[in-house]
């Protein structure tokens, strides 16, 4: 048994201690917001915060999440100062990496509540997106920051 | 975004070929599979748009094949496109509410099951930026029908003329009387009368939605995590089945160890499909750890030998063989380059590129008495059914696919070469749901790239520095025979190879364009804008050759060689204005102009980049598009902005290479993307309403990136580059 905190609630969970946090958050409580996308740490579909570190959940081992807060996209509930931005500036084409790149975002506001243009590129160049909403991305970032772009 | 069959199959140098598909229509083209089909025998053009070809999509409140309207008003859209985040089905909403009189809050979209009424030409699928320019007048006309529909059932309802009544926002208004009913009290009715042929259509000023920047609809769930990909599509007692494939390109197994794969717990079966085998389990860890377990020995192939530096130097002979497939020819070149002040030559060369979607391939699929139902990410969802059909060896009426939201299509979901895994792993798991998937090093070694390709253009330059004569010589590997079913015969011109140079804007009177076929077997397939990619890089970056050996700034070279083009000049002028063309740049920039006619839209894009320590640096990309009009501003917008940056991305840095017969690059370690800090902090984009027919939207963006962005570090480095990626051709 695994015990860890997800979105605030404890889990224990009885499953293999390789697998990915990943596969855990989508196939075994259901929330599947949190994306594969490379399954190496490239891609940052799989962002979720662990103990409040932005964090590629497709590389972390279930045993070494045991004991932490895993925050996922699902917690965030759709009011979250950025989930508005996304929305006023219409940022997702697909939509596929979008929920890795708002949790990369959510960590570094936390932070940096005032990011400058190099600390926003910094926090979220681990984030890739195919259909290129980039500029849309960082626009909608400081939106939320409430940084005049 | 694609429109494999349309936009580069069907091509203006391609007449024998053009001709033959008349009689089979849009995508039906990549069908060639021998169950005999409907597509094979459905006229080309729109179809019917009565709610009797709606299929497995009819239901209660039906009045069109395109809509139903709820009891409470509300209208259920059933679109014929695949949503992959370009928007379609919110214009489609835009088209219809504006048409029928809704508000856009009741409108709600569903990707139809592939049936009659959602067939272009005989097949559903999405591509060559057709979403909306090939289905606005059709949907509108089939909104209009409802329309009148539900006035004749209030008409009727009410004892009254239906000359007095009108819809407004969502309600059936009579006039004389001020009486009002929600028109989803008289759908049923409505659904009773005959469609009329000619229904009048609404005034385009009553629009409250077409043209304006409404949101789209599929934004709050995707910002949210609520949208449901295939990877998150879940059935009750679902198993999960990972593929372990051979990755040589075509390559199969010649046997397996099942053994390893089912000591893992959570195995269940390890089953052989096309390619490999597929590890199915009860959760998708155990599948990956099973399919890392499992042996397998591959079989020995033809394209074990295939590599990347044989391929070049097969291209580069091309370039110069005394025999070509014809694509083009006008007046008389050769005498142009008799007679000429100056000549000029240059060869150019792409190399593979892979889509990458973010999202990697998955389907799931139900097998039960016969019948196979699939719930998959596709741009082509009859090939898909009848490509599951013929696996499994039954009737292509006996699937039912339901098409769920795209992770990104950019093309490569035109191909459904992950069909067969899930359709076998489904019928051996009879009863039982499976979700069948392929991780991301799958998705690079299945392939279906754009294919490499190179150029060696010729042109003679008059004493004025005029051009006279060109010459384009097109060598590579063909699209068309790795995507076409069937292939392509030898001596048979792809038009993909030599897509959008057969009819240039410019005048060009003597002219001359050709393809050497250099084909090997690495699966390729249309990937965004398909061979405009190349052949926009190819051409405008030599006619900046040709403007430097003139003495001529670019811009104005174009100029010359657009004259009395309006259209053209005016896309172009207007791009120089907003780019401020020719301004005094900081030290070390340049700035590069590309201009191109695709998917029937003009697009021109300049771009102003740097190199710093070997590195490219774009600062700014200015764009303008004349794609007639825009139904949906900002989602156009959004598409631009994206397009381009797809294309600054494949043009900086990306390339597959092949070794040994499969692709070198396996993820995105490997494989480089253009990422946050590298992407120009500012994409302008501007749109030209020229009320000339609707032109395509998702693509026409992409080509002129490619030429735009090596101009300006052409400009900027004073090393004229000739090949991509352009990070590469730097450090030469």
């Amino acid at each position: 048994m695994i015990e860890l905190t997800i979105n605030g609630k404890v889990h224990r969970l009885d499953a293999d201690p390789d697998m990915p946090l990943l596969w855990a958050i989508r196939d075994i409580l259901g929330l599947t917001g949190t994306k594969y996308g490379c399954g190496v740490a490239q891609c940052g579909a799989c962002t979720v915060h662990v103990d409040g570190v932005a964090t590629r959940s497709c590389v972390i081992p279930l045993q070494s999440a045991a004991g932490s807060t895993v925050t996922t996209i699902e917690a965030l509930g759709g009011t979250h100062a950025l989930q508005k931005a996304w929305e006023a500036l219409q940022v997702p084409q697909c939509g596929y990496c979008q929920s890795g790149q708002i949790m990369s975002a959510a960590a570094l506001l936390k932070e940096t509540p005032k990011p400058t243009d190099a600390e926003i590129d910094a926090a979220m160049d681990g984030n890739l997106c195919r259909c290129g909403t980039y500029p849309r991305i960082k626009a909608a970032i400081k939106r939320a920051a409430g940084i005049a772009s | 975004m694609i429109d494999a069959m349309d936009s580069h199959l069907i091509h203006d140098t391609d007449l024998s070929r053009r001709a033959l598909l008349a009689g089979l229509g849009g995508l039906a083209v990549a069908i060639a599979l021998p169950l005999p089909t409907r597509a094979q025998t459905a006229p080309p053009g729109p179809p019917p748009l009565g709610a009797a070809a709606a299929g497995a999509n009819a239901q209660t409140g039906m009045v069109t094949a395109y809509l139903v309207v709820k009891p409470d008003g509300k209208l259920v859209i059933i679109s014929p496109t695949t949503e992959m985040g370009q928007g379609t089905h919110t214009a489609h909403a835009a088209i219809i509410a504006d048409e029928v009189g809704v508000d856009f809050a009741d409108v709600s979209v569903e990707t139809a099951i592939p049936a009659d009424a959602y067939r272009w030409g005989g097949a559903m699928g999405s591509g060559g930026s057709q979403g909306v320019r090939r289905w606005n007048d059709h949907l509108r006309k089939g909104a209009a029908q409802a329309r009148v529909m539900l006035i004749q059932a209030g008409a009727s309802r009410w004892n009254v003329d239906p000359a007095g009544i009108t819809i407004e926002r969502g309600y059936l208004v009579h006039t004389q009387t001020q009486r009002r009913m929600r028109i989803g009290d008289v759908a049923a009715d409505a659904a009773t009368f005959t469609p009329p042929d000619n229904p009048p259509l609404r005034d385009p000023s009553t629009r409250r939605y077409v043209g304006q920047n409404i949101p789209r609809l599929d934004i709050p769930a995707k910002v949210r995590g609520e949208t449901i990909y295939s990877m998150d599509f879940r059935l009750p007692g679902m198993l999960y089945a990972c593929a372990r494939l051979n990755p040589v390109f075509h390559g199969d197994i010649a046997s397996f160890d099942a053994a390893p794969a089912l000591k893992v717990k959570g195995v269940r079966k390890v089953v052989k499909i096309q390619g490999g085998v597929a590890v199915i389990a009860d959760t998708a860890w155990a599948a990956i750890k099973g399919a890392d377990a499992v042996t397998v020995s591959m079989a020995p192939s033809p394209q074990d030998g295939i590599n990347s530096a044989a391929l070049a130097e097969a291209m580069v002979e091309g370039l110069g063989a005394a025999q070509a497939i014809p694509a083009t020819s006008r007046g008389d070149v050769d005498a142009a380059f008799k007679s000429a002040a100056k000549t000029v030559t240059a060869d150019y060369s792409v190399p593979y590129i892979c889509h990458a979607p973010m999202e990697a391939w998955s389907c799931t699929g139900l097998f039960k008495d016969g019948k196979l139902e699939l719930w998959a990410p596709t741009q082509v969802q009859d090939r898909s059914r009848r490509t599951a059909a013929a696996t499994l060896g039954i009737d292509a009426e006996a699937v039912t696919l339901h098409t769920l939201m795209l992770g990104g299509g950019f093309g490569r979901r035109l191909m459904d070469d992950g069909i067969p895994g899930a359709a076998q792993v489904a019928k051996d798991m009879a009863g039982t749901p499976v979700k069948f998937f392929w991780r991301r090093e799958d998705e690079f070694d299945r392939g279906y790239f754009r294919p490499a390709q190179m150029a060696r253009l010729t042109a003679s330059l008059d004493a004025k520095g005029t051009v006279t004569g060109m010459a384009i010589r097109i060598s590579g590997p063909s699209m068309r025979a790795e995507f076409a079913p069937g292939g392509l015969k030898e001596g048979e011109l792809d038009g993909s190879s030599v897509q959008d140079l057969g009819n240039l804007p410019y005048n060009l009177p003597n002219f001359k364009l050709d393809w050497a076929r250099r084909h090997v077997r690495v699966t390729a397939s249309p990937w965004r804008a398909v061979g405009a990619t190349h052949n926009a890089f190819f051409l405008e970056c030599f006619i900046d050759e040709l403007a430097a050996a003139a003495g001529k700034d670019p811009l104005a070279f174009r100029r010359e060689l657009l004259a009395g083009n309006k259209r053209a000049l005016a896309v172009i002028d207007l791009v120089a204005e907003k780019a401020q063309w020719g301004r005094t740049l900081p030290k070390g920039h340049g700035q590069g102009i590309g201009f191109f006619v695709s998917y029937g839209s003009l697009s021109a894009h300049v771009v102003e980049a740097s190199v710093v320590d070997g590195q490219p640096r774009v600062h700014r990309v200015t764009t303008v598009l004349d794609c007639g009009d825009v139904v949906l501003p900002d989602g156009a917008r959004s598409q631009m902005e994206g397009g381009v940056v797809m294309a600054l991305s494949a043009g900086l840095y990306e390339a597959v290479t092949v070794k040994d017969g499969r692709a070198e690059q396996r993820n995105f370690d490997t494989y480089r993307l253009m990422r946050h800090s590298e992407t120009p902090p500012v994409i302008d984009v501007h749109f030209i309403k020229s009320g000339e027919t609707l032109g395509g939207v998702g693509e026409p963006g992409v080509p002129p990136t490619f030429p735009a962005v090596a101009n300006a570090l052409s400009a900027a480095s004073g090393k004229r580059l000739r090949s991509l990626p352009l990070v590469e051709a730097l450090s030469v």
